[in-house]
Parts: C-alpha cells; sequence; structure tokens
C-alpha cells in the first residue's frame, strides 16, 4: 500500500508540474524553466517551515508566489526570443537557478539542531509532515486536494476569456497582435500563473521529501514537465494527468524490471505520440476530459 | 483619419517604400495598388505596426502613432486582413471574434462586461458582425475547418469586431471568383455605410475601379499617382508601371493625376 500512496505523491505533484508548463506552452512558448521555478518554491517554502517556523500554508503561498514573481520576470526577456531560442534561454535560467542552489548555503540554529540550505549538501530537515504526525495518506490528500484546485481554477481560466487569449497568442502572434491582444500581457501572465503552480509543486515536494538539493531540479524534471502536457494533448487539461500516470506509473514504475531501458521508453513514447498523434494523446476529437469546448 | 508623412521603410539598401505621402480620409474608400515588390503590403506593415519606419511618422486622428506598439494602433481604431488568411485556426469561429472584441470589454478578467451595460451591446455587436459575414450557423466550429471564403469573411468581420474605424484590407480577393468577388464588393461596401474607413490594397483591378472612390498608385515604394479611378486610369505613369513601357519620363509627374488632389 505504502508503494503506491508513494507513486501518487509523485504523480500529484508531476501533475501540477505539468500543469505549469501546459499554461505556458498555451501561449506558444516552449520553456524549460519549469523545474527552476519549482526548485524556487521548494526552497522557499522549506525554509519558512524549517528554519522560520511557519505553519505549512503560508509557507506554500509565499513559496508559489515567489517562484510566479521569478516567473514574470524571467518572462520579460523571454518575450523577446521565440521558438528555440527561448529553449536555450530558459534552459540557462534552469541552469543558473540550480547552480545558485548549488552554492546557496545559509542554516541557523533551531530547536531541532543546524538547519538550512547546504550548498551542495543540500537542505535536509524539512521536518514539517512528520512532526505533525502526517501520515502518507495525510500528504497524498493535501497534494490532491491542490491538483484539484488547480484543475478547477485552469479549467474555468481555459473557459474565460484569458483562455481564448493565451490560445489566440499561441495561434499566431502577428494576427493576436492585429486583434488588440497584447502579446506581453498574455505571454507574461501565462509564465506567471505557471510559475506559482510550479512553485506550489515545488514547496509541497520539498516537504514530503523532507531533504531536496540541487541534482533534484536538473533538465530532466523540465523535459518531464513539457513532456505531460505534450504527450496528454494541449486541448484538454484531462491529458496532462492521465500522461503522468501512464509515465510516472505504467512507464516508469510499471516497468522497473526493465531496469534503466525504461528511460530510453520514455523518449520513444514522446517520439511515438509526435507520430501517431501529433496533437497529443486526448484530440479534441476524442471530446474527453476538463477543458474542453464546445 | 491616417496620414503618412515622408514615411520610409529601408531593407538594406532596398527602399521598399520610399518618402510616401498619404492621406486616406474620414468615410473613403481608398484603393492602394501598384505591381508587385511596390511596397504596398510593406506600407500596410507600417501602418499596423509590424515594422517601424526608417524615416517619416504616421498620425490617427491627429495624434502620432509611428512609435506604438501592434495592439496599442488597434485599440485607437486601426485594424487588418492579412494577405494570407491567418485566423486562429484551432478556436471557434464565435473565440476568433471573441479575442478581438476583448479590447473593447473591460480587460481581461471581464468586470466591465458583466457589471457595466456597455457590455451587452458588445455582445450583440459581435452577433451582428457574425450575421452580417453570413457565419451565424458556423460560430461553433473551428476557424481551420472553413471554407478558403468563409475564412476570409471570418477575417474581414474579425478585424471590425475589434472596434476598428479604420480597416486595411491586404489583397481580401486573392483567390476568389467572380461571384465571391461581387460578395466582397457589397460588403465593403456595407461596412462604409456602418461609418468605416477602408484602405483596400489588391490586384484585382475590377473590383478596385469598382468599388474605390479614391486610388492611390505606388511604384518602387513612391506614390506615381492619386485621384478617382476615372483619373488613374487615364494616368500614363500607371499604365507604364503596368504594362511595362519605359518610353515615358518616370520623374516627371503626370498632368492628370495631382499629387495633393
Amino acid at each position: 500500500m505504502d508503494f503506491y500512496l508513494g507513486l501518487a505523491q509523485v504523480i500529484g505533484i508531476h501533475t501540477l508540474l505539468g500543469l505549469s508548463a501546459w499554461c505556458v506552452l498555451h501561449t506558444g512558448q516552449v520553456s524549460i524553466a519549469q523545474g527552476g521555478f519549482f526548485a524556487i518554491g521548494a526552497y522557499v517554502a522549506g525554509m519558512l517551515t524549517s528554519m522560520a517556523g511557519w505553519p505549512l500554508a503560508p509557507a506554500l503561498a509565499v513559496g508559489a508566489l515567489a517562484a510566479g514573481a521569478v516567473a514574470v520576470a524571467v518572462g520579460f526577456p523571454a518575450l523577446r526570443v521565440k521558438g528555440l531560442m527561448l529553449v536555450v534561454a530558459t534552459t540557462a535560467f534552469a541552469e543558473i537557478v540550480r547552480l545558485f542552489f548549488f552554492n546557496f548555503k545559509w542554516r541557523v540554529q533551531t530547536a531541532e539542531g543546524l538547519i538550512g540550505p547546504d550548498a551542495s549538501l543540500g537542505f535536509g530537515g524539512i521536518r514539517y509532515f512528520p512532526s505533525h504526525a502526517w501520515s502518507t495518506l495525510d500528504v497524498n490528500l493535501l497534494i490532491w486536494a491542490l491538483v484539484g484546485a488547480t484543475l478547477v481554477v485552469l479549467a474555468w481560466l481555459d473557459r474565460s476569456r484569458v483562455g481564448t487569449l493565451w490560445r489566440a497568442v499561441g495561434e499566431d502572434e502577428l494576427a493576436a497582435q492585429s486583434a488588440g491582444i497584447n502579446l506581453t500581457a498574455a505571454k507574461v501572465s501565462a509564465f506567471g500563473i505557471g510559475g506559482c503552480i510550479a512553485g506550489l509543486a515545488g514547496g509541497v515536494f520539498a516537504h514530503y521529501a523532507t531533504h531536496i538539493e540541487h541534482n533534484n531540479f536538473g533538465i530532466l524534471l523540465a523535459t518531464f514537465a513539457i513532456a505531460y502536457p505534450i504527450i496528454g494533448g494541449l486541448s484538454s487539461l484531462a491529458g496532462t494527468l492521465l500522461a503522468v500516470i501512464f509515465v510516472q506509473g505504467v512507464l516508469l514504475e510499471g516497468l522497473r524490471f526493465i531496469g534503466d531501458w525504461r528511460s530510453l521508453l520514455f523518449g520513444a513514447l514522446i517520439v511515438a505520440v509526435m507520430l501517431v498523434r501529433p496533437s497529443g494523446l486526448l484530440q479534441r476529437s476524442l471530446g474527453l476530459g476538463l477543458g474542453r469546448r464546445a | 483619419m491616417l496620414e503618412l508623412r515622408h514615411l520610409s521603410r529601408h531593407f538594406g539598401g532596398v527602399k521598399a517604400v520610399d518618402e510616401l505621402e498619404l492621406e486616406v480620409r474620414q468615410g473613403e474608400i481608398l484603393g492602394l495598388i501598384g505591381p508587385n515588390g511596390s511596397g504596398k503590403s510593406t506600407t500596410v506593415n507600417l501602418i499596423t505596426g509590424v515594422y517601424k519606419p526608417t524615416a517619416g511618422s504616421l498620425h490617427f486622428k491627429g495624434q502620432e502613432i509611428s512609435g506604438l506598439a501592434a495592439h496599442q494602433r488597434t485599440e485607437l481604431g486601426i485594424a487588418r486582413t492579412f494577405q494570407n488568411i491567418r485566423l486562429f485556426g484551432h478556436l471557434t469561429v464565435w473565440q476568433n471574434l471573441w479575442a478581438a472584441r476583448v479590447v473593447r470589454q473591460g480587460g481581461w478578467v471581464g468586470f466591465r462586461e458583466r457589471w457595466l451595460s456597455g457590455a451587452r451591446a458588445a455582445r450583440e455587436q459581435a452577433e451582428e458582425l457574425l450575421v452580417f459575414g453570413d457565419l451565424a450557423h458556423k460560430r461553433d466550429l473551428l476557424a481551420g475547418n472553413l471554407a478558403f471564403g468563409e475564412q476570409r469573411r471570418l477575417e474581414l468581420i474579425r478585424a471590425a469586431a475589434s472596434g476598428a474605424e479604420l480597416l486595411l484590407l491586404d489583397e481580401p480577393a486573392a483567390g476568389m471568383n467572380a461571384e465571391e468577388i461581387h460578395d466582397l464588393d457589397q460588403r465593403i461596401r456595407l461596412l462604409r455605410q456602418q461609418g468605416r474607413t477602408i484602405l483596400l490594397i489588391e490586384h484585382h483591378m475590377e473590383l478596385v475601379m469598382e468599388v474605390c472612390d479614391r486610388i492611390a498608385v505606388l511604384n518602387f515604394g513612391r506614390k506615381i499617382a492619386e485621384g478617382t479611378p476615372a483619373q488613374v486610369q487615364q494616368n500614363a505613369q500607371v499604365r507604364a508601371a503596368y504594362l511595362g513601357t519605359d518610353e515615358i519620363d518616370q520623374s516627371k509627374p503626370s498632368p492628370e493625376a495631382p499629387h495633393h488632389a
């Protein structure tokens, strides 16, 4: 049972991460920075509970907002580049964040001893869940409540004018401008909201992992983040969730017996989806799931 | 309504638009014609803010707009269609209009639309445009799935939906058959009757001569003639530009078509 609860945690966190990339992809931008925003949320929320003794909810909120604020700051210069150049720029940003935490050392004396990020040794002792006697089930409930809330908010956004604007910009920037849409506002808002969601996911991750380090936030994490909505299809939010379940649950855990060959299958899966269903597993025509429009 | 003053746009050594002087008057249908590569599309791109001018300036309703971003110009009341149709293909017909309408409707979240009275009028206006574009029965279809003629009509009403007073139509008749062109002719006249000013860039001469009040002719990025359709048709320089005669000295302005009529 514990195995499945642990797996459900991972799937929940990765769903949030995938949804954060979904926002940005909607405006036609490919961002490798989502892992960086995730890291910022993880460190900020972790430091607030373990070092400053904050309760969990405000710590997660501040972590998400901090990641969102950085995302907005990244969004502005990122506007100037498109396509491959944006991939390169956001990859560089993600590496900057990772290397920052590789060097960042700030430890304070608390009741539980010396706690804080310790550069390359990582940041341990984020013990809010154990010290407040949260079971794995409790943590799962929290994660899935957040996933549910995020899905509801994004489904609403997608149906509202914000979704229409994001999609319009993603379809054709020149036409969108000519229709009077402010590209800056559309792209930066998508970056900001996506950043908040990634930061929130990072905050929760830090607490159930209890120990985080720069290695957790490499390019692979960002690749996963954009792979989910691409595999699942941008037209529906449920597609992202299904893609996470498939990749994390079936591909990575279910096929554990074939060892490291699984990673290769992940790459093959993306190629196969691109070939067979270029708009993702859940295409409009299938008509499944949330966020589908009439 | 719109004035181009000494407007130039150079690409390296190529003077795509050179010292162009042009005035679009309130309520008229002005045709902009010229051979391929004469600078028509560059002019549209300068007016809508896709390009920044190398020199010169643009004035809309008395305000200089040369430094404004494309979407700001749309907010002021200039909208366009594209030579190669650019719709939001994966959005429905209604959402295409909606995306353009948002500008006029209380911004992003839509409080003004929901809580103030101007909103219903805006929605009704968009509905009217759907009927005007003969697309009311297709409102929930994806724009990318429409037939060619329907896509052209949708692009036209999307431009109108932004609330534009000045519409720039970039070769709207391209690829259309005679019947569709007749239909377009009627729609352009109707749009003008609704109080809009129209700048029509077109290769289809019958349509231009038929529908325009005045015509300006470009060649090599310069205006070589301006006047009523009849005046322009008589103009020797225009004939030379189109037929390739080089007997006429192109440096002299032609007497039939005064430059600043």
